[in-house]
C-alpha cells in the first residue's frame, strides 16, 4: 500500500533503528515457528507491493499460509521528508485458487524533534480469486478486492473498498502483468480526519518480470498511473523495479525501489521484505 | 511532460494488446491450482542431510522441463538440439553444480505449461510425493513404524486430489509403448532418453540405501555411493544408461516391499513422463492434437481401470525386464555395470520383450547396423495374419489361453456377463461349440475363439472374477498368457486381424522400425 502523505519530518536514524528492531523481532518469530513447511518457489509469486505495486494472477497455494512479517517501506518526498511504514500481513489459501489476507499497516512518524509516534494506519482485509490458469489462448486472470478499515490512530475516517482485475501472460523471455484497480467511496471532505495511507481512485499498472529459474531469482520492473481520490488532482505516473529471491525453501526476500515520474510529489521509495510460507497440519485432510 | 505521458500511455496500450487472447482461437480454460504439501517435522530432512542428492533432483527438474519445452516449441530442430546441446549442458554444467533449490518449472517450460497445465500439475504433485517420502525416510528420529504411519498419511494427502493424483494400480506397458506415438522420443533421442531414465533410476534408487542402511552412517554412505553410481551411469553416454524404463520394484525392492502403493505411483509417474515425451516428439501427433493426447494419457494414468494389471503381473513384468537392463541395482553393486540382456529402448508392450534373453547379453552395440535408433522392435509384418505370428509358435500360451476360456465359461458370473454383452454373445455364437482350437490345428474358428477370449479377458469385471478364483488366477498371472493377451490387445487396438494362436516371442535380432 502506498504511503505518501506525511506532514512531519522524521528522524531517519531513529526510524532505521525502529525498523531494524521490527525486522529482528520478525526474524525471531520465523525461527521459532518450527513444524512448518514452506512453498518452494515463493519468489515467483508477485505480491502487491513486494517489491512493486503490480501482482500476478495467482494466489497463495491452497492450504498454505504466507506470513510477511516485516515488509518495510521507506519513502522520501521532494522536500526531504521521510516516512517509514511496516505492514505485517498474513495470507491464507483458504480454497483452491482463493486467498484471503489481512494486513496491519503501521507507520512511524516524527511529529517534531522530541515527539515520535508509531501506530496503526488501518486494517486491510482482502481476497484474491484466480479465475483461470494461463493457457495458450488465455492469460492467467484474477479478481481481487480489499477494504481498508478505519482502525488505528493513523487510519482514514471511513472504510474504502476496492476492486482489482489482474492478468498475467508468460512468454519465454518474460512475464507481463496488467493490474487495474478502482476504489469506491467519497474523497475525505474538509475537516475530515485524513489517514497517512494515500488513497487512489484508480490505479493502472504494467509490470514485466524476468525469471532466472536456476538462481531462484526474479527481476521486475513496472510503470503505473494513479488518480488520487481527490478528483481535482492530476494523474500521477510512477516507475518501480525490484528483485525477488528465494533464500531458502522456507524464505523469500524482496527488495525494490520506485520513483514518481510525473506528479505533484517528486518522491522515491525503497522496500524490503520477507515472505515465509507454512501450513498447519491440523487443517490438512486426513489428519 | 505531455510527451512522456503519451509514451507511457502508448506503452501501456501496447502491452495490454499483447496480452489479449489470440484472435480466432478457441478459449482453452484451465482451473489448475497449486496445493501446499503435507506439513510435518520431517519436512526438508532429506535436503538437510543429503544435500548433493537433493540438489540433483533440482537439476532433474530442469532436464524434464527443458525437454518438453524444446520438443513442443522446436519440433523440427535437429536431434543435436537435445542430444548434444542440452545434454552437454546438463551433464557437464548443471549436474556437477546443481541448483540449490527446487526449480519453478513454469519459468522453463513456458509454452508446454500453457498447452497442458493439467499434466504439469500431475507431475508436480507426484514430485512432491517423491520428496516427502525421502524426507520421512531420512528422518533419524522416527521409528520404522512411525515412518510407515507418516508415509501412509502422505499418501492419503496425495490421493486427496484425485484430479492430479496418479493411480496406484499398476499400468501395463501397452499404455506406454503400445500407442501410435509410442517410442518416438527414444527413437530420435536415445541419449537424452537414457538420461531421463537415469534420472528415474536415481529417483527411485535413492530409496533403497535409505531403507537398507542400518544407521545414519550407513545411510550416508549408501546415498553417496548411489549418487556416485548415477554419475558413472551418465559417463560415456549412453553405454551404461538404462535400456528400459527403470521399474521401482526392481531398482528399489526393499522400498517396494514396504511401500508398494507408492512404488506403483512412481512407476506410473515415470511412465507418463515417457508418454508425454513420445506425444511431443511424434510427428504422428499433429501440434493441434498434442494437448488432446496428453490429456487422454493423463486420464488413463489417473484412473484405476484402464490398462491396469495386477500387482503380481507388475512384479512379473518387472522381473522379466531385468534390473540389468535398468542400470543395475543402486546398492551393493559391483564396480562394473551388469551386462544388459536387452537392446537399448526395447519395447515391452505386447509382452514381446524383444531381445530378452536373461542368460545371454545383448550385442554391445545393441542393434544391427540398420537400426539407427538401437532399438529392439517388432519386425516387419510378413505374416498374413499378424506380426510375428507362426502357426507352430506360442503353443503353450495358446493352450493356457484356451484352458482359461474353458474354466471361465464354467463360472456362472462370467457366463452371465457373456450373455449380457451383445458383442461377446455374438462372438460366442459364431464359434463352433464342439470345437476347441489348439495351436497345432488353427482354423477360422480358432481365430474367432481368440477374438472372444481377448475381449473377455479385457473386461475389468471378468478380470476381477478371475482374480477371485484360485484356479483361474495362476493361469491368468502366467507370463506367457499375459504376453499373449497383451499382443492380442495391441493388434486389436491397431485394427489388425487376430491370429488363431498366440504369437511367439519376438526374435532377438532387432530390425529397423521406420
Amino acid at each position: 500500500m502506498m504511503t505518501k502523505y506525511f506532514q512531519h519530518r522524521p528522524n531517519v536514524i531513529t526510524g532505521v533503528k525502529k525498523v531494524c528492531s521490527a525486522v529482528a523481532a520478525s526474524a525471531s518469530l520465523l525461527i521459532a515457528s518450527g513444524g512448518t513447511v514452506a512453498a518452494q518457489t515463493d519468489y515467483y509469486n508477485l505480491d502487491a507491493g513486494r517489491p512493486v505495486l503490480s501482482e500476478d494472477a495467482y494466489p497463495v497455494e491452497f492450504r498454505a499460509f504466507e506470513l510477511q512479517a516485516a515488509p518495510l517501506r521507506l519513502e522520501r518526498a521532494s522536500g526531504g521528508q521521510y516516512h517509514w511504514s511496516v505492514e505485517p500481513e498474513l495470507a491464507w489459501g483458504v480454497l483452491p485458487r482463493l486467498q484471503i489476507e489481512v494486513g496491519f499497516p503501521t507507520v512511524y512518524l516524527d511529529t517534531d524533534a522530541d515527539t515520535r509516534k508509531f501506530g496503526l494506519a488501518g486494517i486491510d482485509a482482502s481476497f484474491l480469486y484466480n479465475l483461470n490458469a494461463e493457457t495458450e489462448t488465455l492469460p492467467g486472470m484474477a479478481v481481487a478486492g480489499d477494504i481498508a478499515l478505519p482502525v488505528g490512530g493513523f487510519a482514514h475516517a471511513s472504510a474504502y473498498p476496492s476492486l482489482k482485475a489482474i492478468m498475467t501472460r508468460t512468454y519465454s523471455f518474460a512475464r507481463i502483468h496488467l493490474n487495474g484497480r478502482y476504489t469506491f467511496g467519497s474523497a475525505p471532505g474538509v475537516g475530515d480526519e485524513i489517514g497517512v495511507e494515500e488513497l487512489s481512485r484508480w490505479v493502472g499498472s504494467v509490470a514485466v518480470d524476468k525469471t532466472f529459474p536456476l538462481k531462484s531469482m526474479l527481476f521486475v520492473g513496472e510503470v503505473y498511473a494513479r488518480q488520487p481520490i481527490e478528483s481535482d488532482r492530476d494523474v500521477e505516473w510512477n516507475a518501480a523495479a525490484g528483485i525477488r529471491y528465494q533464500l531458502t525453501p522456507r524464505l523469500a526476500l524482496d527488495a525494490g525501489l520506485g520513483k514518481v515520474l510525473v506528479g505533484e510529489e517528486n518522491s522515491w521509495h525503497l522496500t524490503f521484505g520477507t515472505a515465509y510460507a507454512f501450513a498447519v497440519r491440523s487443517l490438512m485432510p486426513g489428519t | 511532460m505531455t510527451m512522456t505521458k503519451h509514451r507511457l500511455k502508448t506503452m501501456l496500450t501496447a502491452v495490454a494488446l499483447a496480452s489479449l487472447v489470440p484472435a480466432g482461437a478457441a478459449a482453452q480454460v484451465s482451473r489448475v491450482f497449486e496445493q501446499y504439501y503435507f506439513p510435518a517435522e520431517h519436512n526438508w530432512e532429506f535436503r538437510d542431510r543429503y544435500r548433493m542428492a537433493d540438489r540433483l533432483f533440482n537439476a532433474f527438474d530442469y532436464g524434464h522441463a527443458i525437454l518438453y519445452e524444446v520438443l513442443y516449441t522446436q519440433p523440427n530442430a535437429p536431434a543435436s538440439r537435445l542430444e548434444l546441446e542440452e545434454f552437454n549442458f546438463i551433464t557437464r554444467e548443471l549436474l556437477p553444480r546443481p541448483p540449490r533449490l527446487p526449480l519453478e518449472e513454469a519459468a522453463i517450460e513456458v509454452a508446454y505449461v500453457k498447452m497442458a497445465p493439467e499434466a504439469k500439475a500431475m507431475f508436480e504433485w507426484a514430485h512432491v510425493l517423491h520428496r516427502q517420502i525421502y524426507d520421512v525416510l531420512a528422518a533419524e528420529d522416527l521409528s520404522l513404524e512411525e515412518k510407515d504411519a507418516e508415509v501412509a498419511a502422505i499418501l492419503r494427502y496425495y490421493k486427496s486430489r484425485p484430479e492430479y493424483a496418479f493411480s496406484s494400480k499398476p499400468k501395463n506397458m501397452e499404455l506406454m509403448e503400445g500407442q501410435y506415438y509410442s517410442t518416438a522420443f527414444r527413437d530420435k533421442y536415445p541419449k537424452f532418453n537414457g538420461l531421463i531414465w537415469g534420472y528415474h533410476w536415481l529417483q527411485v534408487g535413492l530409496y533403497e540405501p535409505l531403507m537398507v542402511g542400518r544407521n545414519y552412517g550407513e545411510r550416508q554412505t549408501g546415498i553417496a555411493a548411489t549418487v556416485t553410481r548415477f554419475f558413472q551411469m551418465i559417463e560415456d553416454a549412453p553405454t551404461n544408461m538404462p535400456r528400459v524404463m527403470p521399474m521401482t520394484a526392481a531398482v528399489a525392492p526393499t522400498f517396494t516391499a514396504r511401500y508398494t502403493e507408492a512404488a506403483i505411483i512412481f512407476d506410473n509417474l515415470h511412465s507418463m513422463h515417457d508418454v508425454i515425451s513420445d506425444i511431443l516428439a511424434s510427428p504422428e501427433v499433429p501440434r493441434e492434437k498434442k494437448r488432446e493426447e496428453i490429456l487422454r494419457a493423463a486420464a488413463r494414468y489417473r484412473d484405476d481401470t484402464s490398462f491396469v494389471m495386477s500387482e503380481a503381473e507388475w512384479r512379473a513384468m518387472t522381473a522379466h525386464m531385468g534390473i540389468q537392463n535398468m542400470g543395475g541395482p543402486p546398492v551393493g553393486f559391483l564396480p562394473d555395470f551388469p551386462v544388459p540382456t536387452l537392446a537399448r529402448g526395447a519395447v515391452m508392450a505386447g509382452g514381446d520383450m524383444a531381445g530378452m534373453q536373461h542368460d545371454a547379453p545383448a550385442s554391445p552395440a545393441g542393434a544391427t547396423p540398420a537400426d539407427h535408433s538401437g532399438h529392439a522392435v517388432v519386425p516387419p509384418d510378413t505374416s498374413a495374419h499378424a506380426p510375428g505370428h507362426s502357426p507352430a509358435a506360442g503353443a503353450g500360451s495358446m493352450d493356457q489361453m484356451m484352458e482359461m476360456h474353458r474354466r471361465m465359461m464354467a463360472d456362472p458370473v462370467i457366463r452371465e456377463r457373456v450373455e449380457t454383452d451383445p458383442v461377446l454373445k455374438s462372438l460366442m455364437s459364431n464359434m463352433d461349440s464342439t470345437h476347441t482350437p489348439t495351436a497345432s490345428a488353427p482354423d477360422p474358428n480358432a481365430r474367432a475363439a481368440m477374438e472372444f477370449v481377448t475381449r473377455l479377458l479385457s473386461d475389468p469385471t471378468i478380470e476381477a472374477r478371475i482374480q477371485a478364483d484360485p484356479q483361474l488366477r495362476p493361469l491368468w498371472a502366467d507370463p506367457a498368457v499375459q504376453q499373449c493377451l497383451a499382443t492380442m490387445k495391441r493388434l486389436k487396438a491397431s485394427g489388425q486381424p487376430l491370429p488363431s494362436t498366440c504369437p511367439k516371442a519376438m526374435p532377438a535380432a532387432p530390425a529397423h522400425k521406420h
